[in-house]
């Protein structure tokens, strides 16, 4: 057994498959527990990726921020020793508000597979699942695990086929409704958290970062949906939709980034 | 400066995601089958036709890529076709000439909406195809095409036999099912408590049903009304067929033991029998004992009172995970993670005859 398996696989699927057993065997369900349990684990991680994310909008704004990138415009090297004089002086770290998103990465591939190992859908599949399996579950009766959810088999990438038979060789599961939703509630939640741009700098470089987060995310958790195991999607679906309620509950939604150009300038923090 | 982080990070996830994917030879769980002149082997996106005699290739199927990903062990008919489901996107069973390799259907069978994990049965001029939709297909030989089709359960991943009379089907729901293909219904089932990956082994006269299951048992039945005649216990999961010998049930477990189960009874004479590592495959009898592969890679073979017929056996290498299969004088074993996909080895002394490294 790999560190990869015994660290990060084998307790997911333990989990996954303890919830399953206690809930009356939906995999479904079990995926949505699962995902709330992962969200709960690292709620505090989040809340520091959202204090974090404040500080570097805040500093866009501060005038000795912005006073060095004029200064220093056609300078990037001693632009960069003042923009780290200026991290270290405030405590700051660049790089914590990409730390969760990171983070996410391992949960998502760990989740991948630890859903295709419990559905076992080919017979090497199922083998690797009775090695992976703790002995306080009753493996015997928990296999085969019910794959069926709502329209879905979770260990199958969705589509609702095309009437008549109709094919598209590029989505040969047919319309790809999970992935739609998984794009769309990825573009919902990063532009609801998304800060408002800065009024007095218009080389905002976190709001520049975060726009273009809003096109890649969606297109990137949407192609993952579109060819991967549906159990991901429901899992990319749920944490989107606990991502919104955890930043409503932070008050830091921002419902004006939905409207038309409804992106309203944070209001400009004049210096220290 | 300001598109590196978003790039980066959709990348990373491509890059993390991606490793997520293996070929299909990676998860594959090669088949094998035999007539007078070549093997025939199912193995991840291809079948091929190996010639016996110096294991080259006769022909290979497909030339192209049709989406086929073969997990089922292909079976020759005695009037020259090779049977192979697909595990892919295709949810096909395909006729193929065992001659050339062309199909021979009209079309391919594809009204089965999952994957062909266990092999067909053919019985006289009928096909019995489970399906890992639940489906047991019953299709015309000649041509392929559907006489009926029954729901029987979860996902049938083992190969049907039958005594003449039922057809007996398992499934990984833990069920047994004898099906009467005349009243096209489930005469009985049984519930072994455990699922079922592997096939049932029928007695000589047809009388009884052995089986074995993921509960670690080995049960005989009576093939009329599915009454338990006895049950052994195992140390761990039984996955693949018994194989019957004379007087023995032969049955191997995951945790990599042999037994030797008398007919009449289910007791095991042997002293305990663990060679070197898991055994999925079945058994296969040899006449004057039993051989056995393991996912360790080696061969072994044991007489009647379970001494080694071959000294320590052969490493052929990489995990073997299916049934071998006797040709002849040879055996035929298809081990994954290793250099070559098919050896074939001396059934007197195992020593290796030739390898097919798939070229």
């Amino acid at each position: 057994m790999n560190w990869w398996d015994f660290l990060l696989i084998n307790p997911f699927t333990n989990v996954l498959l303890w919830i399953y057993d206690a809930i009356g065997h939906n995999f479904g369900v079990a995926i949505i527990l699962f995902t709330i349990l992962i969200r709960a684990v690292t709620w505090p991680l989040n809340g520091q990726q959202l204090k974090s994310t404040k500080v570097m909008q805040d500093l866009q704004n501060d005038k000795e921020w912005q006073d060095i990138q004029k200064k220093y415009a056609k300078d990037r090297e001693k632009l960069a020793q003042e923009q780290m004089r200026i991290y270290q002086e405030r405590g700051i770290n660049p790089l914590a508000s990409c730390l969760p998103t990171l983070v996410q990465f391992p949960i998502i591939i760990g989740l991948y597979q630890s859903i295709t190992r419990a559905l076992a859908t080919t017979p090497l599949g199922l083998l690797q699942l009775a090695r992976s399996i703790y002995p306080f579950l009753n493996t015997a009766l928990l296999i085969p695990l019910n794959s069926k959810f709502l329209w879905m088999d979770l260990g199958r990438p969705e589509g609702i086929p095309f009437p008549g038979g109709f094919t598209i060789s590029f989505l040969p599961y047919g319309f790809p409704t999970l992935a739609l939703i998984v794009a769309f509630t990825t573009y919902l939640q990063t532009k609801l958290t998304m800060p408002a741009p800065s009024a007095t700098n218009p080389s905002d470089q976190t709001a520049a970062m975060n726009s273009m987060m809003s096109i890649y995310m969606p297109l990137l958790l949407g192609y993952f949906a579109l060819n991967f195991a549906s159990g991901l999607a429901v899992y990319f679906i749920t944490s989107n939709l606990l991502g919104i309620a955890q930043y409503a509950m932070m008050g830091r939604v921002n419902w004006r980034n939905l409207l038309p150009g409804g992106a309203q300038p944070a209001p400009s923090n004049k210096g220290k | 400066m300001k598109r590196i982080i978003p790039i980066s990070i959709v990348l990373l996830g491509a890059i993390l995601l991606s490793a997520c994917a293996t070929s299909s030879r990676g998860v594959s769980w090669p088949g094998l089958a035999v007539d007078t002149t070549n093997v025939y082997f199912a193995d991840g996106a291809s079948v091929f036709a190996i010639r016996l005699s110096d294991g080259s290739v006769a022909w290979k199927y497909p030339k192209n890529s049709v989406g086929s990903v073969f997990y089922s062990s292909p079976v020759v008919t005695s009037d020259g076709q090779v049977l192979v489901g697909s595990a892919g996107i295709d949810h096909a069973l395909y006729s193929l000439d065992a001659a050339t390799g062309n199909e021979k259907w009209p079309t391919p069978f594809k009204a089965a909406t999952d994957h062909f994990i266990a092999s067909p049965l053919v019985v006289n001029d009928t096909v019995y195809a489970p399906n890992n939709d639940g489906m047991l297909y019953v299709l015309k030989l000649a041509t392929g095409q559907q006489l009926w089709a029954l729901p029987v359960s979860h996902s049938l991943w083992g190969t049907p036999v039958s005594n003449g009379k039922f057809v007996f089907v398992t499934s990984l729901d833990h069920f047994l099912y004898a099906i009467d293909p005349e009243s096209r219904k489930i005469a009985w089932k049984v519930d072994l408590g455990g699922a079922i990956p592997g096939s049932p082994a029928i007695s000589p006269d047809g009388t009884t049903v052995y089986i074995g299951s993921f509960n670690s048992k080995v049960a005989a039945l009576n093939a009329e009304d599915g009454a338990i005649r006895w049950t052994a216990d195992t140390q761990g999961w039984v996955w693949g067929a018994p194989a019957l010998e004379g007087d023995s049930v032969y049955v191997a477990d995951i945790n990599g033991n042999i037994y030797s189960l008398g007919v009449p009874n289910g007791k095991n004479p042997w002293p305990s029998i663990q060679p070197d590592g898991p055994i999925t495959g079945s058994p296969l009898a040899l006449g004057d004992g039993v051989l056995v592969a393991t996912e360790s890679g080696g061969v072994y073979t044991f007489d009647t009172n379970g001494g080694m017929l071959w000294p320590n056996g052969t490493q052929v290498g990489g995990k073997i995970y299916t049934t071998p299969v006797a040709a002849g004088d040879m055996i035929l074993v298809a081990p994954l993670n290793t250099d070559f996909l098919l050896a074939a080895l001396n059934r007197e002394t195992g020593s290796i005859i030739w390898k097919f490294t798939g070229k």
